[in-house]
């Protein structure tokens, strides 16, 4: 991408599956045998669509939903890897900090009807165990997310297309061990395994976008009863294993997207964006996606008072939540965005979303027409803002 | 109604969650069903106490215990019956807007699954096949319903055992009751609205009497936007529909001292799009001729959040309050106290400090979890802290 003379858009990557694909996906999920031509046929078709209702809705960076991507957001590397087996032993929820245990009611009523942090039932249950080296075995597939977002790309006229992938942290969290000698080993071997998924994209031509929710999310599992420090050693070991599987990626055709967790809980205990946000501009991307529009993070725009955005670097904060069906008013889109390009410049702030809508293929966070609704407020909140910033002059298209 | 003196008084819509010791009300109320006395002021005595434990300064009784149904109604007012829907009838205007029809699907899940608000763990009330219709005048049938829940509201309090510094008591506005009220009788809806508020006059009264503030609930006053066929123009809307509305609210506020009243209007509370809600600087002047002191009004859900620049084009006369909702009853997300103190400031910086009095959008209880609801109020509080802090530095 080249200059900007508008405020641009994008979001965080997953949208809600056709209806009609997920079936399949329940099919595969449960190991059962699908009709995979027919099912490779609509996944092109389905991709294609969304490509074009991105655009169509005034998108500039668009992704292909993630609807490639079985599991969810982060499992569905192990439709791509070797070294793995499933027990049948319970999981141990990776994500149930203080926020479950203070709001324990909530979170039972809350995971029963909508599934583990809410992303949707059906997600094969049991422990993942490590028993052997990991390696990669997922080219087909990402050379086929890779071609059919590709052909869709070309039927239609984009500023720039990003690919979502797990980072080497956030990978099967919840894994027991039984092959490398300890968590950094695995780490290591991880970010091995993400480098060849990150620079089959980035040598398509794509933007990689790694996502961690983990990373923030952590936080709530560790502190208390540990101490932020030991939290913050634990985060920077998560950047370098990260940077490591970035390693050969030019900065700026890198982003780099953390939450929160996406569920609509409380979140009383997530940490504050302050205390990590020097160690999350040490992963080596150009964009930096951060939630600002669910009222627990809307307030840390002001953390850029302080804090000085490296140079180079651009923010996409959030401007949307999913965390609510209120459909955002492009007004208040626009004042989100103008009180950080304000601080930070106006050609380095993207618009986008806090998380994605559909971080599996059951998961729903919005309903669709929602959804949809929320990235129009979107687009016409950074029209809004790129009117103020730019003056009233009608804006070529960039890139 | 208390201003913010020397720091931010905090406050909510009223509605807030149903005590554990009674969780089945709702469906008996819904059946009508007699309900035990003493465990109704029981239940509002915990309500209470629990808000004063939180540090809320103005206390509602939570409103769990009434039930807007004929049982409710014709307990008030003569003139009201109840009669099974015809085909092609909704039972409330909510059922036929405009934003209904641009978001088919997702109204369409929502009444699939009987909600909604999307609580978790919330037990769906079963659909209504009747409606509320008045086939004769609309009287008042004195005031002994209105007393029996002020006692009822003030045993409570004396049950909580704290200082309670302030309390408000919510009644609904003419010109909403007629939304799920049907006129049958009278010859034209402004008649049915101003004699709905004849008969309500003796009610506000009577809460005024008793040493509350009195709440006039009134989402009306912007909901009929989308809800009126055929849509009409806004100069129309705020002629034919908003101005009748706000002279009905007033009828019924004759000789009630305006410095007792507070008016709150939201735009529906129902967990859905909002993308047809009539903007507030619409209507923002007829607002200000309501006879009231204080002003309760959505300003935390992400459709009217950046309304608060409202105020910087009006100007609030001297003797009036704002009560901004600075908490969201549409996410789960609980909002952080610097967030709050943000949007508390914003309020204070233009209108003055002691003018901003905190509060919820709208009611908390049965919009989310109990627990949510309650670490909400919770917020709301620290941020008012905060923000008191900050303006009286």
């Amino acid at each position: 991408m080249t200059a900007v003379d508008r405020v641009l858009t994008t979001h965080v990557g997953s949208l809600i599956r056709p209806e009609d694909l997920i079936p399949y996906f329940r099919k595969i999920e449960a190991g059962e045998s699908y009709d995979e031509p027919a099912f490779e046929r609509r996944l092109g078709e389905a991709v294609e669509q969304v490509v074009k209702k991105q655009v169509e809705t005034g998108v500039d960076v668009v992704s292909d939903g993630e609807f490639g991507k079985s599991g969810s957001w982060s499992r569905y590397i192990l439709g791509r890897i070797s070294g793995f087996e499933r027990s049948n032993e319970p999981s141990v929820p990776p994500m149930a900090g203080k926020d479950h245990r203070d709001f324990k009611e909530f979170y039972e009523e809350y995971e029963s009807q909508y599934g583990y942090t809410g992303i949707g039932k059906g997600i094969q249950a049991g422990t993942w165990i490590v028993k052997g080296a990991i390696h990669y075995t997922g080219k087909t597939k990402i050379e086929r997310d890779i071609q059919n977002f590709k052909k869709a790309l070309a039927k239609t006229k984009t500023v720039d297309g990003f690919l979502p992938v797990v980072t080497p942290s956030a990978a099967v969290i919840a894994a027991r061990d039984e092959h490398y000698k300890n968590e950094g080993e695995r780490l290591q071997a991880f970010a091995g395994v993400m480098r060849e998924e990150y620079q089959a994209i980035h040598q398509a031509g794509l933007l990689v976008q790694v996502d961690d929710a983990y990373i923030p999310g952590k936080y709530d599992v560790m502190c208390p009863p540990a101490p932020l420090e030991d939290y913050r050693k634990w985060v920077a070991g998560r950047v370098e294993a990260i940077n490591a599987a970035l390693s050969g990626i030019p900065e700026d055709r890198v982003r780099f997207h953390i939450c929160w967790g996406s569920w609509n809980g409380p979140h009383t205990n997530d940490v504050p964006l302050r205390d990590i946000v020097d160690l999350i501009f040490k992963v080596r991307a150009k964009y930096y996606s951060i939630e600002m529009a669910n009222p627990r993070h809307e307030h840390e725009w002001r953390v850029f008072e302080e804090v000085k955005l490296p140079q180079d670097k651009v923010l996409m904060p959030g401007v949307i939540s999913h965390c609510t069906n209120v459909v955002e008013h492009p007004e208040l889109v626009a004042e989100r965005l103008l009180r950080l390009a304000h601080l930070v410049g106006r050609e380095r702030v993207m618009g986008s979303t806090d998380c994605g809508f559909a971080q599996s293929p059951f998961a729903r966070r919005v309903h669709p027409t929602i959804m949809w609704a929320k990235l129009a407020a979107l687009v016409k909140g950074a029209e809004l803002a790129t009117r103020t910033l730019w003056g009233n002059r009608q804006s070529a298209s960039a890139a | 109604v208390k201003s913010s003196k020397d720091r931010i008084l905090t406050t909510h819509a009223g509605r807030l969650p149903i005590p554990a010791s009674c969780q089945d009300l709702p469906i008996r109320l819904h059946r009508g069903d007699a309900v035990d006395q003493d465990t109704i002021d029981s239940a509002i005595g915990d309500v209470v106490r629990r808000q004063l434990d939180v540090g809320i300064d103005c206390v509602g009784d939570g409103e769990f215990w009434k039930a807007r149904n004929v049982a409710y109604y014709g307990a008030h007012l003569s003139g009201i019956e109840v009669r099974p829907i015809r085909q092609g009838e909704v039972t409330t205007t909510r059922n036929s807007t405009g934003e209904r029809q641009e978001f088919a699907g997702f109204y369409k899940d929502m009444d699939s699954m009987g909600t909604l608000f999307f609580v978790p763990g919330e037990k769906p009330m079963p659909p209504d096949r009747d409606r509320m219709v008045a086939t004769g005048p609309i009287k008042a049938k004195g005031t002994a319903a209105i007393d029996r829940e002020i006692k009822a509201f003030k045993s409570g309090i004396e049950r909580a055992g704290g200082k309670v510094e302030e309390a408000f008591f919510c009644v609904i506005a003419p010109g909403w009751l007629d939304h799920f009220i049907f006129n049958e009788y009278y010859k034209s809806d402004e008649e049915f609205v101003f004699a709905l508020a004849d008969a309500l006059n003796a009610e506000y009264k009577a809460v005024v009497d008793a040493g509350l503030i009195l709440q006039i609930d009134d989402p009306g006053i912007v909901d009929w936007w989308d809800m009126v066929k055929p849509a009409m123009r806004v100069e129309d809307y705020r002629k034919q529909i908003a101005s009748v509305r706000i002279e009905a609210v007033n009828a019924a506020l004759k000789g009630i001292p305006e410095d007792r009243v507070r008016y709150h209007l939201c735009w529906g509370s129902w967990h859905g799009p909002h993308t047809h809600d009539l903007p507030l600087k619409e209507i923002v002047d007829l607002l200000l001729q309501i006879k009231a002191q204080g002003y309760s009004f959505e300003a935390a859900n992400v459709r009217h959040e950046h309304e608060w620049r409202v105020w910087q084009e009006v100007k609030l006369p001297d003797e009036k309050l704002l009560i901004p909702g600075v908490i969201s009853h549409a996410t789960n997300v609980v909002e952080h106290p610097e967030l709050v103190a943000d949007r508390i400031i914003r309020f204070g910086e233009i209108v003055g400090r002691e003018k901003v009095v905190a509060a919820t959008d709208c009611g908390l209880g049965t919009r989310v979890h109990t627990e949510i609801a309650w670490a909400k109020l919770a917020a709301l509080v620290a941020g008012a802290k905060l923000a008191s802090q900050r303006l009286w530095k």
